[in-house]
């Protein structure tokens, strides 16, 4: 048994956000990992940079968070983490809001007779996204891709895909669970 | 923790003609340095071209999501963007020519092509920069050297929190912004992007902004979105269906368009409300139709009598509830109490 835990378990877990029975999971795994214990000392320690940050009630954001927070990145292994991730698009000049696959939202078939039909998550925010490009300054033209493309279609088991995931603090949002 | 003023709305039909006539600027005089600037960055990108590695980090309630990217920008509307973090998106690349986008997925060996027309209102848009000196003060900043650029910041000062809402450093010679930082009602950072080093140039090859995709790439249509209509009796009656709106927003806020998109079989409604720097939309169906949050995990609150659920994209939060048989999805960069407010005020 040796699948990893994946990162956004790791980060509920720091944050105490996981129900009991997954809680008692992590901390089996945290018990014999020492790869998934590091990720979460780097996640706890970047949280608590964030916390005492707040607590100081700085309004720039602290250079020290900043710095750390880019140097994980650039220090970042190749790892499939974020085949698993977001896709967020950062805009500068002229935002952007891209759509990028029209299949999440109709990841859920229309069944005949069956239940209701729903709406992606991802729709809701690529409409915002793109409705709010055409504000000044409103480049948070981020757009997520919830079912992303790599996740809806990998067929990688997720040990393999958690094997690496251990990127460290640069926390991708809405990385699904294990799959 | 600034309790944010709120306004009462207006319902929907009046909103929204008010909205569209109403961008009253009693504004500083036009001469105001920390205007001049700001309107100056606003209209750079169409004029300057660059090349330069930018990167953002979002927060959300918890974490932090950083991506970094290589820039290349032709004025006035070529762009394209080459991901070198997250390792999710490495190599992968976007071309924007004006209000169509390429987005080149090289893992999966395909190009999805969208369309969404307000790349291009963005700057125009002179009506959009009057809703934010109607509820904004902008207010010079600092000197300070960004990617080794001399830079003069202008802080947006919301006019009725007084809490400040966005930061820009703006390069004193060229006016493209190179630092951005965004902020909560709270105060606390939603958001931050910088450039790390920018080069000025005219000399970017035609190449860089290729379409073509690469052989045996599949190219599949992406979305063409649809400005938002001020045309709100087409938009109710294209929908069928008569929308709630909210009677408590932020002040400032007043709709600013709506739309009715079908996305999955299901006919949505979209109201777009603004203050000219920040957007909430809201949407609804009648038909019963939940959110489907897929490998997401989205967390539940209660309000009222609503079993609400919430995921957030960095600052960017959604929320979701049920009421009367219509399925309600609000979405902004809005801390969570402050779109539960507004949900509350949403009375079917
Ligand atoms: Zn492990």
């Amino acid at each position: 048994m040796s699948n990893h835990i994946t990162t956004d378990l790791l980060v509920d877990y720091v944050h105490h956000e996981l129900a009991p029975e997954e809680d008692a999971l992590v901390h089996a795994h945290l018990g014999e990992c020492a790869g998934c214990r590091r990720e979460v000392e780097n996640e706890s320690a970047l949280t608590d940079a964030l916390r005492s940050a707040a607590a100081a009630e700085e309004t720039d954001m602290p250079s020290l968070v900043a710095a750390r927070v880019w140097e994980t990145i650039r220090s970042a292994r190749p790892s499939p983490l974020g085949r698993l991730a977001v896709l967020l698009r950062p805009a500068v000049a002229v935002p952007l809001a891209a759509a990028l696959v029209i299949g999440a939202y109709v990841a859920v078939p229309l069944s005949h007779g069956g239940p209701a039909p729903t709406i992606d998550a991802g729709y809701y925010f690529e409409q915002h996204a793109a409705a709010q490009v055409q504000y000044p300054l409103a480049e948070r033209g981020a757009t997520l891709q919830p079912a992303d493309r790599a996740a809806l279609e990998d067929d990688s088991p997720p040990a393999q895909l958690a094997e690496q995931s251990n990127v460290g603090v640069a926390t991708v949002d809405f990385i699904s669970a294990v799959r | 923790m600034s309790r944010r003023a709120f306004a009462t709305a207006l319902p929907v039909a009046a909103a929204f003609f008010l909205a569209l006539g109403s961008t009253n600027t009693r504004a500083a005089s036009p001469a105001d340095p920390a205007l001049v600037l700001l309107r100056a960055s606003l209209g750079a990108p169409k004029v300057v071209s660059y090349v330069g590695q930018l990167e953002t980090v979002r927060f959300s309630s918890s974490r932090a999501t950083a991506t970094i990217v290589r820039v290349e920008h032709r004025a006035p509307s070529l762009t394209r963007r080459w991901y070198l973090a997250p390792e999710s998106l490495y190599g992968d690349y976007t071309i924007t020519r004006g209000i169509a986008t390429y987005d080149f997925d090289i893992k999966n060996s395909r190009v999805t092509i969208s369309h969404n027309p307000a790349l291009d209102e963005q700057i125009s848009s002179a009506g959009n920069f009057d809703r934010v000196l109607a509820n904004y003060r902008a207010v010079l900043g600092g000197n300070d050297i960004i990617a080794g650029r001399a830079t003069r910041s202008v802080v947006l000062i919301n006019k009725y929190t007084g809490e400040r809402a966005i930061r820009v450093w703006i390069d004193e010679r060229t006016h493209l912004v190179l630092k951005k930082e965004e902020y909560h009602g709270n105060g606390a950072v939603a958001s931050q992007m910088r450039f790390e080093g920018v080069r000025y140039t005219n000399a970017i090859p035609d190449g860089v902004f290729s379409t073509d995709p690469p052989s045996g790439y599949a190219q599949i249509a992406g979305h063409d979105f649809k400005m938002p209509s001020t045309d709100v009796g087409r938009v109710i009656q294209e929908a069928g269906f008569a929308p709630a709106s909210p009677k408590d927003l932020p002040q400032g806020f007043s709709l600013v368009g709506g739309s009715v998109a079908t996305t999955n079989g299901v006919k949505t409604i979209h109201l777009v409300y603004s203050d000219g720097l920040r957007t909430i939309s809201l949407f609804e169906n009648a038909t019963g139709a939940a959110a489907d949050f897929g490998a997401l995990r989205p967390k539940t609150l209660r309000f009222e009598n609503h079993d609400a659920e919430y995921v957030e994209d960095g600052p960017t939060t959604l929320l979701t509830w049920r009421e009367h048989g219509v399925y309600f999805a609000l979405v902004g960069d809005l801390l969570r109490n402050e779109l539960v407010d507004i949900a509350k005020s949403v009375v079917p």
